[in-house]
């Protein structure tokens, strides 16, 4: 870490030590007033030709020669007309500094002032950003620096300061570019940089403001195309789920629409572009995805998201821009953007990987694909539920919004659960990007199938692929599907309603069926591999879940006393076995392989057989989920678990409307529970510094307040 | 006052010689020596170290590369990138040239090609080294006769 760093912003100490404090302080405020003045520019279309002045710019480049050659460059830019500029920005300031002191004193420290930040590593440069926020305006970045890459950056930066980015590289190619402008660069300069480009990059401050406040509407708009198809799949769960009815599609995308066209009017405000700017901290942002989680990313209008945050000070305006922000960010990812296959570059996306990594099908399948294609991960996971036999998103709707429902309900006691659940909804709407970009599922569904095939360490391979294949035969149409399943839910719903008190619990089980025919399958394949080692992992994680169930029953009171009584059933000795010691993860394995041989039996005569089977892929994918939200949030102990319960009488859900007996479901659940946990154990186990260091790493900013530790210790229990 | 002017034109036809002529140089030279100002009176000459030195360590990493039992092209890529944006910013043509090259031998893996790249690169850089050299070493005497550097445009 230790940067090579060139601060080359004079020391305020050589002003004079009893000035440093005043003006340090003073800094500050010339920073906010410009900031409001900037503003004010905006909105009365009024711009100084010096503007750039006082502009603080960061600079990043592992090349030094270049370096140099910007920073110079940047100077001059910023250098020139300083005097004027600066009087124009804060005259009262000046005024009221050069009566206190002197003008001279005011001219040394501010219009001296250098405001070209120089870096050549790009981690410092994340360092010093993060230490000095809202101390620079803009950023400069070379796209290959050794130690972390420019877009790696990029996705940091815009997350965390929200700053506009500056690529520069001396590759000009269109590719090259494109990467820049997914992961959200304001402008990219082909090295050699000329002093031309660089005077005009103000302009990129200023839009950065004025999108903030204003373009919502229009990127919005922009937007619509893509969501509206996510919206429709996931309105209509939720709708058929909230409302109960059979009415006809088109009414409820209708409905659907409206809601997000109210969205979007709400955003439109004037008064917007003259509101402050506000910083959003590490923890600000992290109560807004907590409340977008809640809401749904779709339903996620500024004003609800405000008052679950409940922040003073914080307007409507400000948590549209923000909103605007994080589903360009959703979209980014999703948009096919990232190679890499560990601790992608943002934060979220971060995270997101982190759980594929932790659930082993998951994390086999996923990187290889990312590797094979451009496939961003939680894409892949949500593409390979959707693909091998049920739409992830279906599951995952349905799923949160009758969770949702119950949080509202049942009021604060639920929260756990709504976190999680809101979680799974993310997902979702990565998934159906999916859709649009993957307009062949057949193709990646065969990717996914030889995937499958390729992973070493389990048998699934073998299973895997010829079910992946039946799954794309049968389901060629996500449509049919999501109809059916939909159909399904509705069905399932019914006989739930009557009973208010459990609604939570079958809520959740709904989600669970996929899960549980993944489950038989996984571990019957694992062990038919005979690898012990996997097995006993496997066991650890199912310690821990076990440990979950326990913490969760305080918790929530209804879901906790689901999870006990799906563990009394005959399921639950051996979850209790397996988590405990590894004899009893072979009864668990067998316990598995007749709770697999039970689904199919009774899923067969549905036809979903290729599902069912299929599901597996599903598996990996909703461990993902929990993962990945246990990791982001401290409370993993909590909603990992309750993750867990809702998958699995979500499985439950189904197969007893599938199924004859009632009994055999819960069975499925606890199996099923046992098996996320596994699956997200193995991957963490194996790579436990990878996951968690990514974590910590990744999402240290958006996630400081949880502790890698808690993770690690959840999972190594 | 006669000998500065003389130095004078020989600075102008030295460095005309060194972009037309020869292609040394480019126009990102000439803005390269507009950056430089009262404010840093020795810019060119502290971007022009600047970048011997890291083309030193460059094209030292690089030949480590090669001599590796496997060859990372990927590796001798991203050198050659760097090679090539810093020579790009100093505007030295021929060497931003030779690294456009390179990079397409990198990307085909051609060990012959890379390797003349290589060796081509080392010479490019000790020859554009000595002209530079001579270039500023005529502006010292100028400045230090107390005359200008003539503007180009």
């Amino acid at each position: 870490m230790a940067a090579l760093q060139r601060v080359v912003q004079s020391s305020v100490t050589t002003a004079g030590s009893s000035y440093a404090a005043a003006a340090a302080a003073a800094c500050k405020a010339v920073l906010g007033s410009s900031a409001a003045v900037s503003n004010a520019l905006c909105g009365e279309q009024v711009v100084s030709d010096q503007f750039p002045v006082g502009l603080k710019v960061l600079v990043v480049d592992d090349d030094t020669t270049c370096l140099r050659i910007v920073e110079q460059m940047l100077r001059r830019c910023l250098y020139h007309g300083l005097f004027r500029a600066c009087f124009f920005l804060s005259t009262d300031f000046i005024a009221n500094f050069a009566l206190l002191f002197s003008y001279e004193l005011y001219l040394a420290l501010f219009v001296g002032q250098n405001c070209v930040t120089t870096c050549s590593q790009a981690t410092a440069a994340l360092k010093l950003l993060r230490e000095k926020k809202g101390c620079f305006d803009v950023i400069l970045s070379d796209v290959h620096m050794p130690d972390m890459d420019g877009y790696k950056l990029l996705e940091h930066v815009g997350l965390e300061m929200d700053l506009p980015v500056i690529m520069m590289s001396a590759d000009g190619r269109t590719s090259a570019v494109m990467k820049g402008i997914r992961h959200g660069a304001c402008d990219y300069l082909i090295k050699p940089i000329r002093e031309e480009e660089l005077k005009n990059i103000w302009q990129h401050v200023i839009r950065k403001k004025r999108n903030e406040n204003k373009d919502f509407e229009q990127s919005g708009s922009f937007e619509d195309n893509d969501r509206s198809k996510r919206v429709n799949e996931d309105a209509e769960y939720a709708s058929s789920v909230i409302e109960d009815t059979e009415g006809l599609k088109s009414q409820k995308k209708r409905s659907n629409y409206k809601e997000e066209d109210d969205g979007e009017l709400d955003n439109d405000d004037p008064s917007t572009s003259k509101k402050p700017r506000v910083v959003w901290s590490v923890e600000l942002h992290q109560q807004f995805v907590s409340a977008v989680n809640q809401l749904g990313l779709d339903k996620a209008v500024p004003k609800r998201i405000l008052e679950l945050m409940n922040v003073p000070g914080l307007t409507r305006e400000n948590v549209a821009s923000h909103l605007q922000k994080f589903r360009l960010y959703l979209k980014r990812l999703s948009g096919g953007v990232p190679q890499q296959q560990s601790g992608i570059s943002s934060t979220f996306c971060g995270s997101m990987e982190s759980n594929a990594k932790l659930s082993s099908l998951g994390r086999l399948d996923i990187q290889a694909l990312a590797a094979s294609g451009q496939i961003p991960p939680q894409t892949l996971a949500a593409l390979h539920a959707e693909l091998l036999g049920r739409p992830a998103g279906n599951l995952v709707p349905t799923m949160d919004q009758p969770a949702l429902l119950h949080a509202s309900l049942q009021g604060p006691k639920r929260v756990p659960i709504e976190h999680g659940l809101a979680f799974g909804q993310t997902l979702v709407k990565g998934q159906s990007n999916i859709f649009k970009q993957f307009p062949q599922p057949i193709f990646s569904v065969d990717d996914v199938s030889s995937r499958y095939g390729a992973w070493p360490s389990n048998s699934i391979g073998t299973v895997g692929p010829s079910n992946s294949v039946e799954g794309v035969t049968n389901q060629n149409s996500h449509l049919l599907m999501d109809i059916l399943q939909q159909h399904r839910q509705q069905q399932q719903k019914q006989p739930q309603l009557p009973q208010p008190s459990m609604l939570p619990e079958p809520s959740r089980s709904i989600n669970v069926q996929p899960s549980c025919l993944v489950v038989p399958s996984h571990t019957s394949a694992s062990f038919q591999a005979g690898s012990p080692a996997s097995v006993n992992q496997s066991c650890s994680f199912n310690r821990s879940s076990v440990i979950d169930y326990s913490i969760l029953s305080p918790q929530s009171g209804n879901s906790a006393f689901h999870g006990g009584h799906i563990l009394n059933g005959d399921v639950k000795t051996t979850g209790i076995a397996c988590g405990y010691s590894a004899p009893g993860s072979s009864s668990t394995l067998s316990s598995c392989s007749l709770n697999a041989d039970n689904t199919t039996s009774r899923q067969n005569p549905t036809a979903t057989y290729g599902d069912t089977r299929q599901l597996p892929g599903i598996g990996p994918n909703i461990a993902d989920i929990q993962g990945s939200y246990g990791a982001k949030s401290g409370e993993i102990l909590d909603q990992g678990p309750l993750r867990n319960l809702g998958f699995v009488n979500k499985g439950t859900r189904i197969p007893s409307r599938f199924a004859v007996d009632e009994f055999e479901p819960p069975m499925n659940n606890s199996n099923h529970g046992k098996v996320h946990s596994e699956s997200n154990g193995n991957p963490v186990k194996q790579e436990p510094s990878m996951d968690c260091s990514d974590n910590a790493k990744v999402g240290a900013p958006v996630f400081l307040q949880f502790p890698s530790n808690d993770l690690m210790s959840v999972f190594t229990k | 006052m006669d000998a500065i002017s003389q130095w004078r034109k020989q600075w102008f036809d030295y460095i005309q010689y060194l972009r037309q002529e020869k292609g040394f140089l480019d126009d990102q030279f000439v803005q390269l020596k507009k950056l430089q100002d009262e404010n840093s009176p020795d810019f060119v000459v502290e971007v022009i170290s600047l970048f011997f030195q890291d083309s030193e360590k460059l094209l030292n990493n690089m030949a480590n590369s090669f001599e590796q039992e496997v060859v990372d092209f990927k590796q001798i890529d991203a050198h050659v990138h760097q090679f090539k944006g810093s020579s790009a910013s100093i505007g030295a043509m021929r060497i931003k040239n030779v690294c456009v090259t390179f990079k397409n031998y990198c990307e085909a893996q051609n060990m012959d090609g890379c390797l003349r790249c290589l060796q081509q690169l080392q010479q490019e850089c000790s020859v554009l080294k000595n002209k530079l050299e001579k270039l500023l070493n005529l502006e010292r005497q100028i400045l230090a006769a107390g005359g200008s550097i003539p503007v180009l445009e």
